[in-house]
């Protein structure tokens, strides 16, 4: 058994690496990377101005906006997948490469999942920064720039770790549409011995497992040390709520 | 809806007139008329939950109004106008918060000078010096590099007043600047504005403090309910209160 995932190891390492590169287009375990970090880079712009449309005062900008994150969020990622799959080439009238099709359902995705944890990190500050921000005359979007999405983002960080994380989990699905990936590479690898898929299923979830597990690793130390961070500076501050006024109506002599 | 801007007359910085504003039923500012004169420093007090913030918050229209206009350098603040030119009129109207509101990414000096890099177009350098100087003014030159949440309440309250002076206003409100401190911070932070007011800063403050009220003060206002029940000089006000609420409100005050 330990044999045999040695020896599948040694005779198809570069195949579940690269894929068939460069006699064929690149794939394998350097594919499913490279999907997942552009998926994550082009999702982190898109939830964010999907977070700030959400946040609009403008209705015809807020109510859209607020539906399409819903829905995307409610249907399963393999139905947006086979709807691109569909839709897309019909759309543009072109062959679109399954790879190609597969980022766009990712960035829709994840940007959708993204722009709640943004959301969420705006809300969180508070109005008090905003109406600081404002006081001093910036405008909304340059608050925003300055003042809020700084702090919001940096609080963040863990979080797109995580979505990171999830990301390379979903770009498995990737396999229905034939998106060259290492779950691909792996299905070709036991199509070719046919005798030993659970020995190339173990490598496969190994794989997948030990990069995850090391992405959630590094979040989880990120994450306490922002929490630390958030913790320490404020502890001289009293929070406004905590303050009393009428205990401090004091007649000066 | 807005009312034609009543004008200002010589030696006058703001001029409410007739300022209504309601949650929903429940009216919170009630006919307000009143101004504040160039160089003038000016106390609100009044009951928890009379208006007083609310009051405060429209003089820079973080808080809109249903009726009435305020008067500000020859402009309604509260007119229809351009984002831009609303962003124009609050720069140079300074506000001080309950709870300073400081921004926690930045040090102190970028607190003050972020907003006349970013919205005046002031050189990083010179607003830098700029801020320097105006953390020299309230006792903490020695504290330019230090962020937020490593100081104390009482100076993050002064960085607080730093940044607002930093666009450099000539008028600035101020919204119980010293409420969410310790006792033993207060007096810092009154000395402050005491000097800012003997400056000739014009001043509109909401405060309990009715030391700082009785000696810098030069006319205070009473509101209770929405209402403004009483302008007096402080010597008027606290001798001989005229509205019976008022009685009661510096009587409960002594005790
Ligand atoms: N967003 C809001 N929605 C509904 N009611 C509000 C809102 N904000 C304030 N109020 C009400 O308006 C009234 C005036 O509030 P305001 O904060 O101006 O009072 P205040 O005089 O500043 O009181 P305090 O001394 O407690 O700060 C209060 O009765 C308050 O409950
Ligand atoms: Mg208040």
């Amino acid at each position: 058994m330990i044999q045999d995932i040695i020896t599948i190891i040694h005779d198809y390492w570069l195949l579940l690496l690269i894929g068939q590169y460069p006699n064929g287009p690149l794939g394998g375990l350097a594919n499913t990377i490279i999907l997942s970090l552009l998926a994550i880079l082009l999702a982190f712009p898109v939830s964010i101005l999907l977070a700030l449309a959400r946040l609009s005062k403008w209705r015809a900008l807020r109510w859209p906006v607020t539906g399409l994150v819903y829905v995307t969020r409610g249907v399963p990622l393999l139905m947006l997948i086979l709807w691109c799959y569909f839709l897309v080439p019909l759309w543009t009238g072109a062959d679109v490469p399954s790879f190609l099709i597969m980022l766009v359902t990712l960035v829709v995705y994840e940007g959708a999942f993204l722009s709640e944890v943004v959301r969420a990190g705006i809300v969180s500050l508070g109005q008090g920064q905003m109406d600081a921000a404002r006081a001093l005359g910036h405008s909304h979007l340059s608050a925003m720039r300055f003042v809020i999405l700084p702090q919001a983002l940096y609080n963040m960080i863990p979080s797109m770790i995580s979505t990171f994380v999830s990301t390379i989990k979903d770009t498995t699905l990737g396999y229905v549409i034939n998106v060259p990936d290492l779950t691909f590479a792996a299905s070709q690898v036991n199509n070719q011995l046919f005798t030993q898929p659970f020995q190339v299923f173990i490598i496969l979830a190994a794989v997948y497992y030990v990069l995850c597990w090391s992405l959630t690793y590094v979040a989880n130390s990120l994450e306490r040390r922002i929490a630390r961070r958030r913790a320490g500076p404020r502890r001289n501050a009293r929070l406004a709520t905590e303050a009393v006024p009428l205990k401090t109506l004091v007649e000066q002599p | 809806m807005t009312m034609p801007v009543s004008p200002l007359q010589d030696g006058q910085a703001i001029r409410l007139s007739d300022v209504c504003k309601s949650y929903g039923d429940y009216p919170v500012l009630r006919h307000i008329n009143a101004e504040v004169g160039r160089g003038e420093v000016v106390v609100i007090c009044g009951p928890s939950g009379s208006g007083k913030s609310t009051l405060i918050r429209t003089v820079n229209r973080l808080e809109e109004i249903n009726s009435g206009s305020i008067n500000f350098e020859g402009q309604n603040i509260h007119a229809p106008m351009r984002g831009r030119e609303l962003n124009r009129l609050r720069s140079r109207i300074g506000f001080v918060f309950q709870s300073f509101n400081l921004f926690p990414h930045l040090s102190a000096v970028e607190n003050v000078s972020m907003s006349p890099i970013r919205v005046k177009g002031v050189s990083a350098d010179v607003a830098r010096d700029k801020a320097i100087k105006l953390l020299d003014r309230v006792g903490l030159a020695d504290k330019a590099n230090s962020y937020p949440g490593q100081l104390s309440g009482g100076q993050q309250q002064r960085v607080a007043i730093a940044r607002a002076l930093a666009m450099e206003p000539p008028v600035m409100l101020f919204d119980e600047p010293t409420s969410a401190l310790d006792p033993e911070m207060v007096g810092e932070v009154l000395s402050v504005m005491k000097s800012l007011a003997a400056d000739g800063m014009t001043m509109l403050c909401v405060t309990h403090e009715m030391g700082f009220a009785r000696d810098v003060a030069d006319r205070i206002w009473f509101i209770d309910a929405g209402e403004i029940l009483e302008m007096a000089p402080p010597k008027d006000f606290f001798q001989n209160p005229r509205h019976p609420r008022a009685q009661r409100f510096l009587s409960d005050l002594r005790h």
